[in-house]
């Protein structure tokens, strides 16, 4: 979520010196269109949210409001500094409408608690209970009686935490609400964004997020005054290495417990009451809103919560207005200037400029003014691998089938089962030398581990690789993997990582990036991967300990992807338990990871079945 | 070496500046080329490219380099371009400079040994009248090309001087033994020197078949008679080495793709231990009463034959004391002192190394002893530079006298200590080497060795579980190491053969940074925390009491495995650490040990068995490294 913060301050710098629509290289553009003003809102319990509203200095008509709900501060305040640009995009803009940013309760310049992930009241009682749906809904109240010429509709949007405030107007929305578009939000912490995958620790990007994020402050403020520690390195692998057990980072050092947020982290390693209420899935029902949400397929924060929102909306609303859009972005790239390549992809357009000409401006144009048209497809999917967009009634597509790709000996990825008894490989997991996540040497965490070449993994003997022949066909799949196999393990615990690797020739790869040095050999492409820490296997609320040595099924559902494996790829998946340090080390024994000490972590000795009775597979959604 | 030869037609191709043009055109109207068979003794004729300086006001001197890599260009009208290098110093005091190819090499006659055994008892001949007997070696084709050039070309002041990098540095040494009483100044360089102890194609034993297998499918194809060129044999489709490698297999199947035609590597396949054959191709042998003038030269981080400059320096004082022989060693890649000398991979030296060695002491050298010019006072008996503090040092001898040997120990926990012995009665660490999963070399994919693996970062490795790491606490004080370094490992392993890599390694500091004004290469990599190579070297475990006489492990019985790396020249600074990595395999670098007692020339890709490895250090088996600390 940091690097997101990041990213937008640089698309503001881009914006004003790049930007293809020549009125805006008027840096000035803003103020003289239009009127700033800085106000605050009081919510129903009295607390005041700090408010910055732009109103079109053309007065000739009525505007729409758009709004972003933000915990990154809705800075430069003051009535006279101006923001360099306004709105999600340069059109919208230049369209005008009443663009609103609000710092959400507790942030910032804002009164209040601000609790991580606002759990949804669905019955309020008093106005006591406030959420963000309510603060969203007397924001709104307030809005359309102070603010003139309005045209009585409001439209969310908001990336990532954000995205998270976009979704939470929906449920209880207040009715001037007419479109609403979460992208990348954040959406359930403990299953698939942020904090944990599948109830594995996400420690390398919450480290370094809760730094700054997860600091105290004493009442409003525009400043938090910067990262609550020094953990400067650039080798986050050998820090975190060296710091050993998660209990660690309450040192002294480093959080010792200042930080609510990781405080709650550390408290809550099951999916239980504190999880539960954080995931707004459930709230999702009878959307009738317009809604149009958005992901990256490359992703590493909140690709999980932009499908489960879609899908969520999809499956609890009979009527809807439910539009998806997954794209060939990172978190929040969909958003830059301009998006045509990324790692070795090359994908022939301006992926960014699509996004925000074809689909979002014309999206909020009319629902919000009743202007254009939209006869947008359900789902608007980039299908990387053939890099083109794809148009779908609904998402997953309606012909696709499940078919089930075998592990076997010999490192092969088979059609059919193996038909022996007790085949299986093995490794040893060993927490002093976990699997690196990337072959690269990094202070920070990379976008490009999503689409990194996979050969530093497969030459390491705590790595199993399953590879087919090579393809004599093109192989669309679209829609969610899974993968199921079994297992057995000589300790308690373990976690298992599952990566579905597509094996380009390097020709391809060259023949796209003629500028770059050469890549060389048959290019171990990682298109998705997920992890499952095993205890969590049949239950995310009660783990359950492994029998050292019984075999158990351990299945892991893997984000969607839309792909082509062409013709003459191979495909490979590849398993390991480690992924460190984007994922922390699991000592290897049933127990609370966050009390684990030094001497709880061991080695494992890791046993994967592909026999008669323990077909070990990945089960991919095949286009026809 | 093919790396180094290509390198040099790069060279050729591509270097050029306004000053070269410059100088291009000085040369080619201040020389004339003359090329010209010299016969041999036996009446075999060598070709030889003289180009003799069109000045007469005073006599020259010749300086000579043999080469198996071809003195093109062919035709008296084409000149080498000398121009292109620090040479162009000789050509300004007018030297005669030669290029021979060597006996069954591209326009030269006669059959061609690769390597071939300087033969002592051939020197009796020498001395006779020349012609008279017919036994042949290096040096002898030396000796006659000398005695020709002196009787032969008009002007000469009677001084001969021989250099050459890498198989000509090999032609340099055996120039040396020639005895010729014209010859007084000879430079090895890289000398290719033993190719079963050190150099190229094999270190302790251990098979380098990367080099080997990319170099002898064009170097060794037959060549019937004289040519100008060779045919290019097998090569791989493929960009990436360890992939390429791995799925070839067992060294038959290697085998199987060179063909039958390469003698040398059928050669090589007869012979898997250091038996008499091997014995004859040490190019130390006859380093006895040598002559010349000697200066050898080497990199630290030569990734072929840098066992060759150290050990055929430390030869020549053992074997011949009353030689004038001297020794430089700069941080260098193979032949780097001809190059860019500022820095190595992500590695920076603070200054431009290979100038200094070029004006301060190779030319002076030659100016000396072949013109009678200047003198050699700045020119030491040891002339090293030390990375880490990135200063030259100057010594009397080499190692130098005040080194005290020092035993850093391997503990629990990944701990190393200077001269800690540890007390405890258990304590070892274990790891499987899978030959399925070899430990790369560098981390990079990559089809052609690189240079830089010689002082690569090695995080990669350290994160692996079938490396086993230790560091010291960060030092207080400097460290500075000059001289060869013992692995002294006690061990045990459950099959009957393995490999062992000692890597030591200077962990710098986790906020270091270079400053901006050190040149290097560009690239930005996070120094900080970075685990630079110093040093390695593979021990193939079988021949760890006898080179010559293999002798299996026994399961489970610990036993010692200690090896000599070769030479440091490193100063580890205060504030880093020093750190010590051990693995099994090195690939493909080196060919993966089967694990399993058998001529691994022979091996079936079925013989290739896991390990487990043992390390032990406890009170009674304490494993160690022995440093060559400089007080």
């Amino acid at each position: 979520m940091k690097v997101f913060l990041r990213l937008t301050l640089q698309v503001f710098f881009f914006f004003s010196f790049t930007s293809s629509f020549s009125q805006i290289q008027n840096s000035d553009f803003v103020k003289e269109n239009y009127t700033k003003i800085d106000t605050t809102i009081t919510m129903r319990d009295g607390i005041k949210l700090y408010t910055i509203i732009y109103v079109p200095k053309d007065q000739s008509q009525k505007y729409p409001f758009l709004i972003e709900r933000t915990p990154y501060s809705v800075r430069p305040y003051g009535d006279n500094n101006y923001a360099k640009r306004i709105g999600p995009n340069a059109a919208l803009m230049l369209e005008k409408y009443i663009f609103v940013y609000q710092d959400v309760r507790g942030r910032y310049m804002s009164e209040g608690h601000n609790k991580e992930v606002t759990p949804y009241i669905p019955n309020k009682k008093s106005n006591k209970d406030v959420d963000e749906s309510s603060d969203t809904y007397d924001t709104m109240d307030w809005l359309l009686k102070n603010i003139k010429n309005n045209n009585g509709r409001a439209g969310l949007y908001g990336i990532s935490y954000p995205g998270f405030y976009a979704t939470a107007s929906l449920p209880g929305a207040h009715p001037s609400i007419k479109a609403v578009s979460p992208q990348a939000p954040v959406t359930d912490e403990f299953i698939g964004d942020d904090a944990n995958h599948n109830g594995a620790f996400f420690l390398l990007d919450n480290f370094d997020f809760m730094n700054y994020f997860g600091k105290e402050r004493s009442g409003p403020t525009e400043d938090y005054g910067g990262s609550m520690f020094d953990a400067n390195t650039n080798d986050v692998y050998s820090f975190f290495l060296n710091l050993g057990p998660i209990k660690n980072t309450q040192s002294e050092k480093y959080f010792n417990h200042r930080s609510y947020i990781w405080n709650e982290y550390l408290a809550h390693d099951t999916y239980d009451g504190y999880w539960q209420k954080r995931n707004i899935r459930q709230y999702l029902k009878n959307i009738k809103i317009p809604t149009l949400v958005v992901g990256g397929w490359f992703d590493a924060e909140d690709l999980f919560g932009s499908l489960h929102t879609y899908q969520a909306i999809e499956k609890q609303s009979q009527v809807n207005k439910n539009f998806l859009v997954m794209g060939p972005w990172t978190h929040g790239a969909w958003g830059r200037n301009g998006w045509n390549k990324f790692g070795t992809y090359d994908f022939g357009s301006n992926t960014s400029k699509y996004f925000q000409d074809s689909l979002q401006t014309k999206f909020f144009n009319y629902f919000l003014k009743d202007k254009g048209s939209w006869n947008t497809s359900e789902a608007t999917v980039f299908e990387t691998g053939t890099n083109q967009w794809r148009h779908f009634k609904q998402w997953p597509p309606a012909n696709i089938s499940e078919v089930s790709y075998y592990f076997d000996s010999n490192k092969k990825l088979s059609n059919q089962k193996n038909n022996t008894v007790n085949s299986f490989d093995q490794y040893v997991s060993d927490p002093a030398n976990p699997v690196p996540y990337t072959a690269k040497v990094q202070g920070r965490r990379n976008n490009e581990y999503m689409v990194e070449d996979q050969r530093f993994a497969a030459s390491r003997n705590d790595v199993l690789v399953y590879e087919s022949p090579v393809l004599n066909e093109d192989i669309t799949i679209a829609g969610p993997i899974l993968a199921d196999f079994f297992a057995s393990i000589s300790t308690t615990d373990a976690d298992f990582i599952v990566k579905l690797i597509d094996v380009v020739p390097p020709e391809e790869i060259n023949a796209t990036n003629p500028s770059k040095s050469p890549v060389s050999g048959d290019f171990q492409r990682l298109v998705r991967a997920e992890v499952m820490r095993g205890k969590f296997r049949n239950d995310y609320v009660h783990p359950e300990p492994f029998v050292p040595g019984k075999i158990s099924e351990v299945k892991i559902n893997l984000n969607d992807v839309c792909h082509t494996f062409k013709r003459g790829h191979k495909i490979m998946v590849q398993v390991q338990s480690s992924w460190f340090p984007l994922v922390d080390m699991n000592p290897q024994k049933f127990m609370r990871i966050p009390d684990a000490n030094e001497n709880d972590f061991q080695k494992s000795t890791i046993h994967i079945y592909h026999d008669k009775n323990h077909a070990s597979k990945i089960v991919l959604p095949v286009l026809k | 070496m093919k790396k180094f030869f290509s390198f040099v037609v790069v060279l050729l191709f591509f270097f050029s500046s306004f000053a070269q043009n410059q100088d291009s055109t000085w040369f080619v109207n201040n020389y004339t080329k003359l090329e010209q068979y010299i016969p041999m003794r036996d009446g075999i004729k060598l070709f030889t490219s003289i180009y003799i300086p069109k000045d007469q006001s005073s006599k020259h001197p010749f300086l000579m380099t043999r080469t198996p890599y071809s003195c093109a260009p062919y035709g008296a009208d084409k000149f080498m371009p000398v121009w292109r290098s620090y040479k162009m110093a000789y050509a300004k005091e007018n030297f005669i400079f030669v290029t021979q190819d060597v006996r069954g090499r591209y326009m030269s006659e006669g059959t061609f040994v690769d390597v071939r055994p300087f033969n002592k008892n051939k020197k009796a001949h020498l001395n006779d009248a020349v012609g008279q007997g017919k036994e042949i070696d290096e040096a002898s084709d030396s000796y006659d090309a000398i005695d020709w050039l002196v009787k032969n070309i008009k002007n000469n002041n009677g001084k001969v001087g021989v250099t050459g990098t890498s198989y000509p540095g090999f032609y340099s040494t055996e120039a040396a033994l020639s005895g010729h009483p014209a010859l007084v100044a000879v430079s090895p360089q890289a000398p290719v020197t033993d190719w079963f102890i050190g150099d190229d194609f094999h270190h302790k034993g251990a098979f380098f078949v990367m080099d080997a297998f990319s170099f002898y499918p064009f170097f060794g194809t037959p060549h019937p008679k004289p040519s100008t060129t060779y045919t290019q044999g097998f090569s791989f489709k493929s960009d990436d080495n360890y992939n390429a490698y791995l799925k070839t297999g067992a060294l038959k199947n290697f085998a199987k793709l060179m063909g039958d035609s390469i003698p040398f590597w059928n050669e090589l396949y007869q012979h898997p231990n250091y038996d008499e054959w091997w014995q004859a191709r040490n190019a130390r042998n006859g380093l006895y009463n040598v002559k010349p003038a000697m200066l050898w030269v080497g990199g630290l981080f030569d990734a072929e034959d840098c066992f060759g400059a150290w050990n055929s320096y430390k030869a020549n004082e053992k074997q011949s004391p009353q030689t004038n022989s001297r020794i430089v060693m700069g941080p260098w890649y193979h032949g780097q002192w001809s190059r860019e000398g500022s820095f190595l991979g992500n590695v920076r030296f603070g200054s431009n190394t290979s100038a200094f060695f070029q004006d301060s002491i190779e030319i002076p050298f030659f100016n000396y002893y072949l013109l009678g010019k200047g003198n050699t006072s700045n020119i030491a008996e040891a002339n090293i530079f030390f990375t880490g503090e990135n200063k030259w040092h100057r010594f009397d001898k080499w190692p130098p006298e005040n080194v005290q040997e020092q035993n850093l120990y391997l503990g629990s926990d990944g701990n190393l200590s200077l001269n800690e012995k540890p007390n405890n009665l258990k304590g070892f660490d274990e790891y499987t080497s899978d030959p399925a999963h070899p430990v790369p070399y560098t981390q990079d994919i990559h089809f052609r060795r690189t240079r830089e693996y010689m002082d690569d970062d090695q995080r990669f490795a350290s994160r692996r579980p079938d490396v086993l790491t230790y560091q010291t606490d960060i030092l207080d004080n400097d460290v500075t190491l000059a001289g060869p370094v013992i692995a002294d490992l006690i061990t045990s392993i459950s099959t009957t053969d393995a490999d062992f890599v000692v890597k030591l390694i200077d962990v710098f500091p986790d906020d270091f940074k270079y400053p901006e004004d050190v040149k290097g290469n560009d690239e930005n990599y996070p120094m900080g925390g970075y685990e630079m190579l110093v040093r390695a070297e593979i021990m193939r475990g079988k021949f760890r009491n006898s080179f010559s006489k293999p002798e299996p492990f026994v399961p489970g019985k610990i036993t010692e495995v200690k090896w000599e790396l070769p030479d440091v020249a490193h100063t580890f600074l205060k504030g880093h650490r020093i750190m010590i990595q051990i693995q099994s395999s090195w690939f493909p670098l080196a060919d993966r040990n089967p694990q399993k007692f058998i001529d691994i020339y022979k091996a079936d890709d079925s013989d290739f068995q896991k390990a487990d490895i043992r390390i032990y250090h406890d009170g009674a088996n304490a494993s160690k490294i022995i440093l060559p600390v400089l007080k």
